[in-house]
């Protein structure tokens, strides 16, 4: 602790280059964090999904429907518990905020600001077999009793301040999920809440309603965007999915059923290989600062090659000196590494409360974007391991420097 | 009795296949409490004899006893902590680190001791006293004149209280004035602090201020 204001003073001795470097060093560590916490919740929220749930979609791609009449051929399946249909609505608010007063004058502007996920589910058997739901049974009973009903996620309810028996408006980008006569008007019959420890990822910023309400209000003619499939033993997720697909092999809509997390992660995936991309940046990023640290460490140690040689004349160790090149070096990487984590926390915060970008975000079931204490503490280790190799050679030159070398030096 | 004893020094620098002999078969002893000036042309060996008495360099062959250590016997840690608490030692220029204030400066060398913060502030602040730089002690080398950076530089190498002094042409880069207040002061750490000097100089000035005075000539004492 006895050198830490030798340390700083030198720091600040040139305090724009030292400025600039702890701001690289700074950078580095936010992407990491940031980056680190965005996989982080996506992982969480594929870890979040049941094995017991298979997604049976149409085999050529997601935004092809798979026949009504495939229902009850799945539900013969052994092994198969239950089945529910689901078609992802992409509704959003009309412009004018919840539409309560004309529903059809502002019907062809929506808010794609407020977006958050709604899916038209059989409810019975969808609700059945998600029990990180928690409905009360007279909501849960309320909602069954109305059409126009729907379940909404306590933080969506929290976020527009809905409360039981409000309403409001939906209107879908996807043409078939159109009605002529404007938007579609929902009843807010159920609020869920989730078990915070159980199911921390679960997304509660979603909505569900009654897929009958969408197939009647749309004339009939719609089919099923997938298939939820709870099965009996998660061991036998393989060979129920092969099953389900061996059955529809030789129709015009062949199936293609996965478990619920691989759906998701296909979902993500259309993407690219998110975790390769994000993790290559972070790598690329981490050794163009350690090139940049180090470039400026040996600038450093250059440019005082008189004084090391003055500290090591006064009885400095040569491993003092390295040390002392070293701590330099690693405090660059310390105050670097603080300032990114709080950066990233902050960005991240910001992110998630921004209007407009935590919509977008909540819609792909981001809505919270927590630095978790592991990715910090990573960071931060980041941070210190980079600081320590980008003055570790320097040191090393200054290690093995002779006295009367370095007080030659002009 | 000797302070410093060099016996049968040679130092010969090696560059490929090319050697260079700096001392050739040098003896010399410093008495303790002397004042020795080290004179000469350049290339001579002066700096060389006093690197390697102030422990900052070793011979090629023979012995350099200083304070009753053989320094050529030492390795590179026990060579560091030889001069933290046998040497003091003075440039030509100045050599003081210029982030630091004076106080700092000269506190530098107390750092590798066990003494406390307050400890170590209060030894400088004597230090820089005995220089007549107690009003200085917050200022920065940039702000400080040639003359009184080398008092600095000095409290610096009197603050371990060392054994032996090493000057390398204390007054080289000084003016006239400036040069007779230091030669005035190594004089009285001489005098009055008993501190034993060994001054490599080129200036007959300062010389005659030393008690002996030694005249190398291509490595080797002439008288």
């Amino acid at each position: 602790m006895k050198y830490l204001p030798y340390l700083l003073k030198h720091l600040r001795r040139n305090w724009f280059r030292t400025t600039l470097t702890v701001l690289a060093m700074a950078m580095c560590i936010f992407l990491f964090c940031t980056l680190q916490s965005v996989l982080a919740q996506i992982n969480a929220l594929l870890d979040s999904t049941s094995a017991k749930r298979l997604v049976v979609r149409n085999s050529v791609s997601i935004v092809f429907d798979v026949p009504l009449a495939y229902g009850a051929r799945i539900q013969s399946v052994p092994g198969v518990e239950r089945v529910a249909i689901s078609n992802w609505f992409g509704g959003s608010l009309p412009a004018k905020k919840e539409g309560k007063s004309d529903p059809g004058s502002e019907s062809s502007t929506t808010d794609w600001s407020n977006f958050f996920n709604n899916l038209a589910v059989e409810m019975e058997p969808f609700l059945a077999m998600y029990p990180e739901y928690q409905v009360p049974p007279d909501q849960y009973r309320a909602l069954m009793a109305d059409q126009r009903g729907c379940v909404i996620g306590r933080k969506l309810a929290n976020k527009f301040g809905w409360k039981i028996g409000d309403t409001f408006f939906l209107e879908s980008f996807i043409p078939v999920h159109r009605k002529a006569d404007g938007p579609f008007e929902f009843v807010v019959r159920a609020i869920f809440d989730v078990d915070p420890v159980k199911y921390s990822a679960t997304d509660q910023n979603m909505m569900l309603f009654h897929q009958k309400y969408l197939y009647e209000a749309t004339g009939r003619t719609l089919q099923a965007g997938t298939y939820y499939v709870e099965i009996k033993n998660p061991d036998q997720a393989g060979q129920v999915s092969a099953a389900i697909d061996k059955l529809f092999e030789n129709s015009d809509a062949q199936t293609r059923t996965e478990t619920e997390k691989a759906f998701a992660a296909g979902f993500i995936a259309m993407a690219g290989n998110l975790a390769l991309l994000l993790n290559g940046i972070g790598v690329a990023v981490a050794f163009t600062i350690l090139l940049v640290v180090a470039n400026t460490m040996s600038i450093a140690v250059r440019e005082r090659r008189k004084e090391i040689g003055v500290l090591k004349t006064l009885g400095f160790t040569s491993g003092q000196v390295m040390g002392l090149v070293v701590a330099e070096s690693l405090l660059i990487g310390l105050i670097g590494g603080a300032l990114g984590i709080a950066g990233s926390r902050t960005i991240m915060f910001l992110l998630t409360h921004a209007p407009g970008l935590k919509d977008m975000l909540a819609g792909i079931g981001l809505s919270e974007l927590p630095l978790r204490p592991m990715v910090a503490a990573i960071g931060f280790g980041v941070a210190i391991v980079l600081g320590f190799a980008a003055g570790f050679v320097p040191a090393l030159s200054a290690y093995r420097a002779r006295i009367t070398d370095m007080l030659r030096t002009v | 009795m000797a302070m410093v004893d060099v016996r049968n020094v040679t130092k010969v620098y090696r560059k490929d296949a090319e050697e260079l002999v700096v001392l050739n078969g040098l003896s010399l002893q410093v008495n303790e409490g002397d004042y020795a000036a080290l004179m000469g042309p350049s290339g001579s060996g002066k700096s060389t004899l006093l690197n390697l008495i102030a422990g900052i360099d070793k011979p090629t062959s023979g012995d350099v006893v200083v304070a009753g250590t053989n320094v050529a016997q030492l390795g590179e840690t026990q060579l560091a902590a030889f001069r933290s608490h046998n040497v003091g030692f003075i440039f030509q220029f100045y050599n003081l680190i210029p982030v630091l204030s004076a106080t700092e400066n000269v506190e530098l060398p107390l750092l590798l001791t066990h003494l406390s913060k307050a400890q170590r502030r209060e030894r400088a602040l004597t230090a820089l006293k005995v220089v007549g730089l107690a009003d200085r002690a917050s200022h920065y080398p940039r702000q400080l004149s040639g003359g009184q950076e080398q008092r600095v530089a000095i409290a610096r190498a009197i603050v371990t209280d060392p054994k032996v002094l090493v000057a390398d042409e204390p007054t080289g880069d000084l003016d006239a004035k400036s040069a007779t207040e230091i030669l005035d002061l190594l004089g009285t750490l001489n005098q009055d602090f008993k501190k034993t000097i060994v001054m490599v100089t080129h200036d007959p000035r300062a010389a005659e201020r030393a008690k002996t005075q030694h005249h190398l000539e291509k490595g080797v004492l002439k008288d």
